[in-house]
């Protein structure tokens, strides 16, 4: 009896915040999904089959690289242990505003065109096509440069578990005595051990790739554009049987993922013997890549480095016509501006706060309540939060909170901003948090402290590097939702984000850049603030 | 569905009745509705792409809160058809709390809105300073894109289609569509401009169609998609010629005048266009463009029209949203908006209806950056031609 209603007081929060929220998303899109002159209206809108290679090639092709790229640093500086440090702190950098400072640099009168300018000569801008290129290079590149931080730290974090860290450990000396260099040990023994664990966490980036909108709509192709871009216009149509084709095209875009996805792990079992020739080959001396490794990790940091530079200049430059290498005056306007209407600033602090506070007590509420034995279940629910583009579950909870008047609430964008918040945070600290040494408590409880007392002055303590780690996670993904806060707040709210889409469509150059910096600022913080508590 | 005669009758009859109650919240005198309005929050939709016009708004806010009592938060929107969307879609699911009390709006969104019923009114003609409305010098304060407001938006402020660039890289400006070719051709990879359907993209290509037809009268009524298809093949040829030219081959194009304007000041592109005619002078007042900067419209005349505010029908402020858009008719709200120091946003009022107080609010004068030969303005074409332009673009240009 106790232990039920325990049960219940453990999962009934988690269901009105977090379970059903999600669940009517997906419900209402799906309802959505029955309306025939949506579908035929999708597949005659004339960009879709363009836009819709465009997104899975930008997704798909951003995944490849940024996974060989991933591994190769790992390999090349395998046994550095400030490596996943390091990498969290680029990780911090939200998508969107590593766009905008990543468009400055490449575009046409942006400052490589400007360096290149002054020593060649040049009078006028040089006539590339690098920002919103056809092709969704430029979207591409900054996919990858975003995500090989990313890999390299989910591979990190898994080479830094003590079970796998000293079994591949074993590995590796059994591998160099059968002759085989470091190169020959990662692509045979680790790589192919490494991958199938990092499957979710892979199909999540790539779905981010193929169905990402903020970072598409700064950066990204236009004619024709992505197919996210494509169906968030027709979300945000005034005509209603555009919003529907919009709906139809989230679902589209969902389900072709889908597809893909398994008929990639088929193909993938199948080959699997044509790869086993390779993997027993052998034995080859080639060693690890360790000084390419060292320069790919220098070039990622300077073009990092790069990035915030000329968010810096650009948010205090008014007038920086091409080809001046500075802008011909300084002006504080912008973050003067920040400072007399923080709102946006405040709103996102003030959901940042909200979200994560409630996605650590909800995580700690299902871990004291349930066994781990049920983990796998919500495992699954997080991952599938993830897996499904924000997109299609932002729509779904539109078209739900319509008829429950949630739309344009705080309440309403709080719980659609806590869908993604809680899955990550979640996921993070499902590990750590369950490896905790269950002697503590047995210990506590010999000494007669209550359960609660155990909790509190015992596993808390300890647990808090995972619970820090674990909020600078939720900070990061907080700050960085565009589509449902857009959706959902229905104008009623403006975040950094949503302000920061606005203005990068063009206007007032020097306000996006400060809303960068913050976008960026915000996190890092949290993620410093995490790292000093770890310690 | 068969409809009978007797419901016929019956909706005839209930039509009848209608405007007794859709006037009943503001039939009453203008005291009663500033009265009602002291307290009020209005939550006003406006398009907050440009840091002057959000500024100005910001001062509107001030006035009002000062003045009536009113708190005005400005909803910034980057797209209105947004706002349509929401208040479209609160209505259909009856929620009375709508989320948008005042919209700045004109156009295609207006039509959808007033063809949806989704606007409280009419009441713009009962706002006690609509009397200074130039209603006979510029129709379009009455007609939004040839669609009759029917009192259901009150005017704020005029456009008219312009271009602009650097007065030192361009000796003689393209006056029509057809100079605009040549141009483009002498300057390749230098003009371009924002894909439809943004505003002022699809503005430019209706510009095009304007320039390119035989007969603009057809353009005053309604679209018919055959009449579409025979009239449009002059100005799809004008730009299969101009494309060729424009940045990126005319693959690509950007994605908001926002964007082309930033190209101009970048130097990426040699000219920009606004709907704005003071825009020019009013960026090189504020330091974004250099002072050599001009501006010019098309010697036979290009698309002007007014924009507008309205008021959503499931606003919870309407009264306090009529006294804001009361305000924004006032002469000193009108002159203040016209200054090229805060926007520079062209009136509405007619200046002969000023007395000489109210039209000290207004300080005229040449600056640099602003029209040399101003051109006549050209009514917008019907709204419902829209549509067709935009889908036609898409087609042939999108992919």
């Amino acid at each position: 009896m106790m232990q039920s209603l325990r049960r219940l007081c453990g999962v009934l929060p988690l269901g009105v915040f977090w379970l059903l929220p999600f669940a009517v998303g997906v419900v209402a899109v799906g309802l959505a999904g029955f309306d025939g002159m949506a579908w035929v209206a999708l597949f005659l809108h004339p960009q879709f089959w363009p836009a819709l290679a465009l997104s899975i090639v930008t997704g798909s092709l951003s995944l490849v690289i940024s996974t060989l790229l991933a591994f190769w640093i790992v390999a090349g500086l395998h046994g550095s242990t400030r490596l996943a440090d390091f990498m969290g702190s680029f990780l911090s950098l939200p998508h969107l505003a590593f766009a905008i400072g990543f468009g400055f640099l490449i575009m046409p009168s942006g400052v490589f065109a400007r360096i290149i300018g002054l020593l060649a000569g040049w009078s006028e801008t040089p006539q590339w096509v690098t920002t919103q290129d056809p092709y969704g290079i430029s979207l591409t590149a900054a996919l990858v440069l975003k995500e090989v931080p990313f890999i390299v730290w989910l591979i990190a974090a898994l080479l830094a578990r003590t079970d796998i860290g000293e079994m591949l450990a074993k590995q590796f000396r059994v591998g160099q005595s059968l002759g085989h260099g470091g190169a020959s040990i990662w692509l045979r023994i680790f790589i192919p051990q490494i991958l199938p664990r990092l499957k979710w966490p892979l199909i999540v980036v790539w779905v981010y790739g193929a169905s990402v909108v903020d970072m598409a709509l700064a950066i990204g192709p236009t004619q024709p554009p992505t197919l996210a871009v494509i169906i968030w216009s027709d979300l945000n149509n005034v005509d209603q049987a555009i919003n529907a084709r919009g709906s139809v095209g989230a679902l589209f875009l969902t389900a072709a993922l889908g597809v893909i996805a398994t008929l990639f792990q088929f193909v993938t079992s199948v080959s699997s013997i044509a790869t086993r020739r390779f993997l027993v080959a052998g034995p080859s001396l080639s060693r690890a890549p360790r000084k390419p490794a060292f320069a790919l990790l220098a070039l990622f940091a300077a073009i990092y480095a790069l990035v915030l530079g000329v968010l810096l200049i650009m948010s205090v430059g008014s007038q920086w016509p091409y080809p001046n290498l500075m802008p011909a005056q300084i002006r504080w306007a912008a973050w003067s501006q920040l400072v007399d209407s923080p709102a946006p600033l405040l709103t996102s602090l003030t959901f940042i706060c909200c979200c994560v506070a409630t996605a650590l007590s909800l995580s700690v509420i299902w871990f004291e309540t349930f066994t781990d034995r049920l983990d796998r279940y919500l495992l699954g629910l997080a991952v599938a939060a993830l897996a499904i583009p924000s997109l299609l579950i932002a729509d779904g909870q539109y078209l739900a909170f319509l008829q429950l008047g949630l739309n344009g609430t705080w309440f309403g964008v709080f719980l659609s901003t806590l869908t993604p918040v809680f899955a990550y945070v979640f996921i993070v600290m499902r590990g750590p948090y369950r490896a905790f040494d269950p002697r503590y408590r047995s210990v506590s409880l010999g000494l007669n402290a209550s359960a609660f007392r155990f909790w509190a002055a015992v596993k808390l303590p300890l647990m808090k590097p995972v619970l820090a780690a674990a909020a600078a996670v939720g900070v990061g993904v907080s700050i960085a939702q565009y589509v449902p806060v857009q959706l959902v707040a229905s104008g009623r709210l403006a975040t950094l984000t949503t302000e920061a889409v606005t203005l990068s469509s063009g206007g007032n150059r020097p306000l996006l850049a400060v809303f960068s910096l913050m976008l960026a600022f915000v996190p890092l913080a949290a993620f410093l603030i995490a790292a000093r508590l770890g310690k | 569905m068969t409809i009978s005669k007797r419901s016929l009758m019956k909706a005839g009859l209930a039509a009848a009745w209608l405007p007794l109650f859709t006037r009943q919240g503001f039939a009453g005198d203008w005291t009663t509705i500033e009265a009602e309005a002291r307290g009020q929050t209005v939550y006003f939709n406006a398009w907050a792409g440009s840091e002057t016009i959000n500024a100005y708004i910001a001062w509107v806010g001030q006035q009002v809160k000062a003045r009536y009592a009113i708190t005005l938060e400005h909803v910034k929107v980057s797209d209105t058809t947004e706002v349509v969307r929401r208040v479209r879609d609160e209505v259909k699911v009856g929620t009375a709390k709508g989320s948008a009390d005042l919209v700045w709006i004109n156009g295609e969104n207006f039509r959808a809105m007033k063809a949806d019923r989704l606007l409280f009114g009419p009441f713009a003609s009962d706002l006690p300073n609509f009397k200074y409305v130039d209603v006979e010098g510029k129709p379009t304060t009455l007609f939004d894109f040839a669609e009759s407001t029917e009192g259901l938006e009150s005017p704020w402020g005029m456009a008219q289609l312009t271009f602009f660039g650097d007065g030192t890289k361009i000796s003689d400006p393209p006056k029509s569509m057809e100079g605009l070719v040549a141009f483009a051709a002498a300057n390749a990879g230098r003009v371009s401009y924002p894909a439809p359907p943004d505003f002022h993209g699809t503005t430019f290509v209706k510009q095009a169609l304007l320039e390119t037809i035989d007969d603009q009268g057809l353009l005053q009524m309604s679209a018919i998609k055959d009449i579409f298809v025979g009239e449009s093949g002059p100005m799809f040829a004008l730009l299969d010629r101009l494309h060729p030219h424009l940045w990126r081959e005319g693959k690509q194009f950007p994605q908001s005048q926002a964007q082309v304007k930033q190209m101009l000041a970048d130097g990426e592109l040699l000219m920009a266009l606004t709907f704005n005619p003071n825009e020019p002078a009013n960026l090189v007042a504020s330091g974004e463009l250099p002072a050599t900067t001009i501006a010019w419209q098309h010697a036979d005349g290009t698309i002007g029209n007014t924009h507008f505010v309205a008021i959503p029908i499931n606003s919870q402020a309407a009264a306090a949203a009529q006294v804001v858009a009361n305000f924004l008719l006032s002469p000193e709200a009108q002159g203040r908006k016209a200054d090229l120091k805060t926007w520079g946003d062209p009136t509405v009022l007619a200046m002969d209806k000023l007395s000489g107080d109210e039209a000290k609010f207004f300080s005229g004068g040449d600056v640099a950056g602003s029209v040399a030969d101003p051109a006549p303005a050209i009514p917008e074409p019907h709204g419902s031609w829209v549509p067709l332009i935009e889908a036609a673009w898409l087609e042939r240009y999108g992919a």
